[in-house]
């Protein structure tokens, strides 16, 4: 009996943790369900609705309903894989026999190209190696650089992608779309898009070329851009806002309409 | 829906790889001129007329096997519910 008595000589069947058992006064969830009135009642009410809807799908759905929850790795899922990696290998192989890629002649060795540059998908990288014209002249110095401008491009990379890695600290991203959070996803954007001008930065040859801009224009371009780019995605989700609190509350108004 | 979506795809990427590898022999000048949309050259024989018409066919089928799955049966069945629905209220 000492477990089920305490110090103040009541009888306690629970063992001391505090959970009680449900007794006559604390609602049933059928009673909860119930409730006929308020926010309790709407939110109910739109759950109900929802579960209904989605009930009527799937019986409206010629899909089957299996009992199971998952399938074993040895046949199913490995005669699957099989069967993808089969599908995969054979596009290849038809691609690679049917269109051979084409093979240049081989580099001259002793003449530079006349364009360098890295894959495609270290151009933002590359273009951080061209910010010599912001790498400041302190008067300090004489009008000196405090660093050349390659270890400037260098420290530009650091910055980049420290600012990347200090964002998710700044923000976890709660938002499953971009209306709840204007001001981060503008950000994102904002990124995006500068991480595109900074790659179109180290072809500046090919773009002076192709289109009527002159170098420092397209400097110039590839930091106004992403500034205007987020003030666009910024304001136009904003107005949004506006009208995706108007569907959620359409919703909410035609379960409950207003008398 | 999922379903004729999947089937729109399937066709306009099986078909585009046909048209892709027979442009990629008959009708690509060079690498570095055109590629794919190059006129065809003047004597091909039987085999390469048979392969331009494969070409052909596998283009319009590309694009009108992706229209059929993604654009008229999904509003054809939207046509029959909605006369189904105008029949219920009637």
């Amino acid at each position: 009996m000492t477990d089920d008595t305490t110090t103040d000589g009541e009888p306690r069947t629970d063992g001391g943790t505090g959970i009680v058992p449900q007794d006559d006064q604390a609602p049933t969830w059928t009673e909860r369900k119930a409730r006929t009135q308020g926010l309790a009642r709407l939110t109910y009410e739109y759950f109900e609705r929802s579960r209904r809807e989605d009930e009527d799908l799937r019986h409206e759905s010629d899909y089957v309903e299996r009992d199971v929850l998952a399938f074993p790795t040895w046949p199913h899922e490995m005669i699957r894989n099989l069967a993808i990696t089969s599908f995969f290998i054979g596009a290849m192989f038809f691609i690679s026999a049917a269109i051979p890629p084409h093979i240049p002649s081989p580099a001259n060795p002793d003449a530079t190209p006349a364009v360098i540059l890295p894959d495609w998908y270290l151009y933002w990288s590359f273009g951080l190696l061209h910010l010599d014209p912001i790498n400041p002249e302190l008067a300090l110095l004489g009008g000196e650089k405090l660093m050349s401008d390659r270890v400037y491009g260098v420290l530009a990379n650091l910055v980049v992608v420290g600012f990347i890695a200090i964002v998710p600290f700044l923000n976890k991203g709660s938002a499953r779309r971009p209306v709840e959070e204007p001001f981060w996803a503008a950000l994102g954007v904002g990124g995006i898009v500068f991480a595109f001008t900074i790659s179109v930065l180290p072809v500046q040859n090919l773009v002076a070329e192709t289109f009527p801009m002159t170098v420092p224009e397209l400097f110039t371009l590839t930091f106004i851009l992403p500034v205007v780019a987020f003030f666009l995605t910024y304001s136009v989700l904003k107005t949004m806002r506006e009208g995706y609190m108007f569907e959620l509350n359409r919703r909410y108004y035609r379960l409950r309409p207003p008398k | 829906m999922a379903d004729e979506f999947a089937k729109g795809l399937g066709i306009l990427t099986t078909a585009g790889l046909v048209w892709m590898a027979v442009s990629s022999w008959l009708t690509t000048a060079g690498f570095e001129s055109t590629q794919l949309v190059a006129p065809p050259p003047e004597d091909l024989g039987t085999y390469g007329e048979l392969a331009i018409l494969v070409r052909e066919v596998s283009m319009w089928f590309a694009i009108f096997g992706a229209l059929a799955f993604w654009v008229a049966i999904p509003a054809g069945r939207e046509i029959q519910r909605a006369r189904a629905e105008r029949r219920e209220e009637a």
